[in-house]
């Protein structure tokens, strides 16, 4: 049974990309443009990891891994954050959100389906 | 996860079905604490099992110390291939003792 | 998927090119220093990155060497094998080989030909021997020295990976398990046991709690960096510790004793995985209790002393990794960005200052104060955004200075010479594009200096020099342009030979006495050579011609200077950038043309009287000095009547002057450079147009080239030039 990833990110290349890689390594995947529209797509299924951009519009990365530590059938699925080099306070809010795993933008496919295997394979 | 439980000659054969992950793993907890402290015999089959995490493999483990800390015995039957994946994967078939059955592969 | 692989391999054969770069450089760095640790990092590295990004995208002939590579480096790395020269030497051959595999794999999608497959055999070769010999091999002549190596390293070749996960990671969401299973996809996990000593009673644990540890014999090609990273999700909640293959005995000890579980437990695993002796952990231990029992010497001074003795794997791995770490933070300060994409801005910046030019001339026309005043304003911020946009595209010059190095050591071991090749100001930044172009005229020069200028060590020990030669390359900005300067302490030039060769050669005639500035300036003649016999290396049908021709080319100019005995110096000037110039606007008839505003000295009117006299003879007399002239209406045919009055414009170029004689001055402006197309490629006295505020065309002279063939005009009754070549 194949694995579901959650793609949250508001640029759509990215989620596109992201999402390609993915699925051709073998995992599901669920995208989202941004923690709210994310959030509304958590309705009971299982999802064993997510990716999140941190800056999105209508919610934000940091306020998404907050809201989703909140919900009892999610609350400990591992979140991969995706930062830029220059977001050191942002990393720091989003390890205290409880997030551990980042990986930073840019990335190519290959980084993110390694980083990605580290915590789940297909 | 649900835990069918039925008796078997009178000792508890507990049925877990589902996942044994950090999800379930405090509801668990609780339920194995309850068999272990009742009974000196204790089957838990693991057929069912669709996935397990670290937090269910440690959980076991504690059972299985528990059980024998009291002289109790808890056996662990029907492994699933997720949890003879883990069991394998740690090499922790010798810890519990239990046989195991290699599924057959020609019969899927 | 496809487009966006395609823009990856882009970006993997970019990165190939540039730690291929390091590694040369690095390489050469170890010749110099073999005991430079960061060096060997780095090129481990760079060949350890390539395999793998290689792997990515399928190449698998990049792949397969660079392995072998990597496996020899790896070793150099743990200090099994030692560095020397025939080691240098192979693996620079071996990073050439890379080159060509990337170039023919990755950018041409090809696959390697016979010649190079045969070259590829001869490598794996030579590496195999640093494969399989190991430093207690190679020095198994001295058995004593031996011995002690075979009792100190330990056998065992398997990695140790001891892991204990902190309570917080089920909870952050990080199962241990799969760490487990990413490693098994980048190695094998051989044994494992699973450590529940932290684990509460059943009534006592928190569910979501970890108290899992892992001892793991690892079987892995990774590096321990790529093995740490398994783990990097996590590295904050546990405690990880890696042993590599063949750790020495101390260290299998140490992590002992730093582990929580009881010492024991853990000997008994390490013996079990025969990591360890019985009689090793026993000696192990007893020292420790030794140590604990003297409190006169505190159990850390042991380990210091051993740390001591031993040069520190551990440490060294702390040391690769915080270079790697040093190296991602010094990639983060960049963006890579297309060129494509900057040329676009630059074009569009250009299209800005003509704009604004032409804004400008407007409001000046118009008269009205403040409309003057707010062009002005914006005429000032484009020249502030041209300049920053200009300087998006100005790269150091030293990453072009640094591939001589290669240069240099390999002709100078081809020539049996010694040279040193000393680089300063490499800082020095002007446009990629120049950097680009000034690339082979460089290497030309030097490699003219190896084979000419620099004598043999016995020639030079004769002439009481040391016996290495020193070549000094030196860039430096002056004025608006960057010099680069090529000196070496060689022979200097032998003005009676040059003057013999030129005459022999026709170029001058038998009874002509040129200067010394003259004598020099014929090695940039057409076909030119004064080496007696004709190398490998200069006789290549390239001459110092070709390297005045791309030099002029690029807007730059270049001169010699010599003393006889005591060497040779090239300079080269070149602009800063090739998009943008200062220019002085003139009018000849209808046509407008744009001189370089630095090439520019002064500007004279030609008044009737002196006109009368100077049209025929083609020359003025400028306070004393002959001033030759060109009469560029007639030069260019140009179109529109002429007028009475006229004005010289006097410009000057590598102490050569003239007077180019135009109808109007039209004033300083700044312009864009438009090259001109391949249909007037042919123009020898323009360099390209730029359109003018007004929209018209306006061509920029090539004033170099119109100086030159002046030259030519008035040189060739003194000298007799007879060179087909020089005619235009």
């Amino acid at each position: 049974m194949a694995k579901t990833v959650m793609v949250v990110d508001d640029s759509s290349s990215v989620r596109q990309v992201v999402s390609i890689a993915l699925k051709s390594a073998g995992y599901d995947v669920i995208e989202a443009s941004d923690g709210k529209d994310a959030l509304a797509k958590l309705t009971g299924q299982k999802v064993h990891l997510m990716i999140s951009d941190v800056n999105m519009p209508n919610m934000d990365g940091i306020t998404f891994v907050k809201e989703v530590k909140k919900l009892p059938a999610y609350k400990f699925t591992p979140i991969i954050m995706l930062t830029t080099e220059s977001q050191e306070t942002k990393k720091l809010e989003g390890q205290a959100a409880g997030a551990r795993a980042w990986v930073v933008k840019p990335f190519q496919p290959a980084q993110m389906l390694a980083a990605v295997s580290k915590l789940i394979l297909p | 996860m649900t835990i069918r439980s039925s008796m078997f000659n009178e000792v508890p054969l507990l049925h877990i079905e589902g996942e044994m992950t950090i999800y379930t793993a405090a509801l668990l907890q609780q339920q194995l604490q309850l068999y272990i402290a009742q009974y000196s015999e204790l089957e838990l089959n693991l057929s069912q099992v669709s996935d397990i995490d670290s937090a269910g493999l440690q959980l076991l483990m504690a059972a299985k110390r528990q059980a024998a800390n009291q002289g109790a015995v808890l056996r662990l039957t029907g492994h699933s291939p997720a949890v003879l994946e883990v069991f394998d994967l740690c090499n922790m078939a010798a810890f519990f003792g239990d046989p195991l059955i290699i599924p057959d592969v020609s019969h899927g | 998927m496809s487009l966006n692989l395609e823009q990856a391999l882009q970006t993997f054969i970019a990165e190939a090119y540039e730690l291929l770069e390091e590694m040369e450089t690095c390489l050469l760095q170890l010749e110099n220093n073999p005991a430079d640790l960061d060096a060997i990092g780095a090129i481990f590295r760079a060949a350890h990155t390539i395999k793998g990004s290689a792997g990515l995208f399928g190449l698998e002939p990049v792949v397969s060497f660079t392995h072998v590579v990597e496996d020899v480096l790896d070793r150099l790395r743990a200090g099994d094998i030692a560095i020397s020269r025939t080691l240098i030497a192979l693996l620079l051959e071996c990073g050439d080989h890379i080159h060509y595999l990337v170039d023919v794999v990755a950018v041409r999608a090809q696959q390697p030909d016979a010649a190079a497959t045969e070259r590829e055999a001869g490598l794996r070769q030579r590496l195999q021997l640093y494969r399989q010999t190991s430093v207690s091999e190679a020095v198994s002549t001295t058995p004593g020295v031996s011995a002690v190596r075979q009792e100190r390293g330990s056998s065992f070749d398997l990695w140790h990976i001891s892991v204990r996960f902190g309570t917080e990671v089920l909870r952050n969401g990080m199962d241990p398990l799969a760490f487990l299973r990413y490693l098994n996809s980048i190695g094998q996990i051989v044994r494992i046991t699973t450590l529940a000593d932290s684990l509460p009673e059943l009534s006592q644990m928190d569910a979501e709690s970890c108290y899992l540890g892992f001892e793991i014999d690892y079987q892995s090609d990774a590096s321990k960096a790529a093995i740490a990273d398994a783990f990097e999700f996590v590295r904050d909640d546990c405690q990880l510790h890696i042993l590599p293959p063949h750790s020495k005995t101390e260290h299998y000890i140490e992590l002992i004793k730093n582990l929580p579980e009881q010492a024991t437990l853990l000997g008994e695993l390490l013996v079990a995985s025969g990591a360890l002796t019985l009689k090793e952990l026993e000696d192990g231990l007893q020292q420790q209790v030794d140590a604990a029992l003297k409190p006169a010497t505190p159990l850390g001074e042991i380990l210091i002393e051993q740390r001591f003795v031993e040069p520190e794997l551990v440490q060294a791995a702390l040391e690769k990794q915080n270079q790697i770490q040093e190296h991602k933070s010094k990639e983060s300060r960049f963006v890579r960005v297309q060129a494509d994409k900057l040329d676009e801005l630059i074009s569009l910046v250009g299209e800005l200052v003509i704009a604004g030019a032409g804004a400008n001339l407007l409001a000046k026309t118009s008269q009205d104060e403040t409309l003057y005043e707010a062009t002005s304003t914006v005429t000032a911020l484009v020249e502030q955004i041209r300049d920053g946009a200009l300087r998006l595209r100005m790269v150091p010059i030293g990453d072009t200075f640094n591939r001589f190095q290669r240069v240099v050591r390999d002709v100078s071991h081809e020539l049996e010479k010694q040279i040193e090749l000393q680089i300063s100001g490499a800082d020095t930044e002007l446009d990629k594009t120049v950097v680009e172009k000034i690339s082979d005229p460089l290497m030309h020069l030097l490699r003219n200096a190896m084979d000419h200028g620099i004598e043999s060590p016995a020639a030079r020990l004769a002439a009481g020099k040391s016996a290495t030669g020193v070549l000094k390359l030196n860039a430096y900005h002056d004025s608006g342009s960057i010099v680069i300067e090529i000196a070496d302490d060689g022979a200097g030039l032998n003005t009676e030979r040059i003057l013999q060769k030129a005459r022999e050669r026709g170029l001058v005639a038998a009874t002509a006495q040129p200067s010394e500035q003259e004598i020099y300036n014929l090695i940039f003649e057409p076909g030119f050579s004064t080496a007696s016999a004709i190398t490998s290396l200069s006789g290549r049908g390239v001459g110092m011609d070709v390297v005045k021709r791309n030099i002029t080319a690029l807007r730059g100019t270049v001169d010699l200077s010599s003393a006889a005995g005591l060497g040779t110096k090239v300079r080269i000037r070149l602009p800063l950038t090739l998009a943008i110039i200062d220019g002085f606007l003139v009018g000849v008839g209808d046509a407008s043309y744009v001189v370089p505003l630095d090439m520019v000295q002064e500007c004279i009117e030609l008044a009737d009287d002196s006109k009368a006299a100077a049209e025929p003879r083609h020359y003025i007399n400028l306070r004393g000095e002959v001033l030759p002239l060109v009469f560029l209406h007639q030069h260019f045919n140009t179109g529109g009547g002429q007028r009475r009055r006229q004005n010289v414009v006097v410009v000057k170029n590598a102490d050569q002057k003239a007077g180019l004689v135009v109808d109007e001055l039209q004033g300083e402006f700044q312009t864009v450079i438009k090259p001109l197309g391949k249909l007037f490629s042919n123009l020898r006295s323009i360099s390209g147009s730029t359109i003018l505020g007004n929209g018209k065309v306006a061509l920029i002279l090539d004033v170099p080239s119109l100086i030159q063939q002046l030259a030519q005009q008035q040189v060739q009754p003194r000298l007799a030039l007879q060179t087909p070549a020089l005619r235009n």
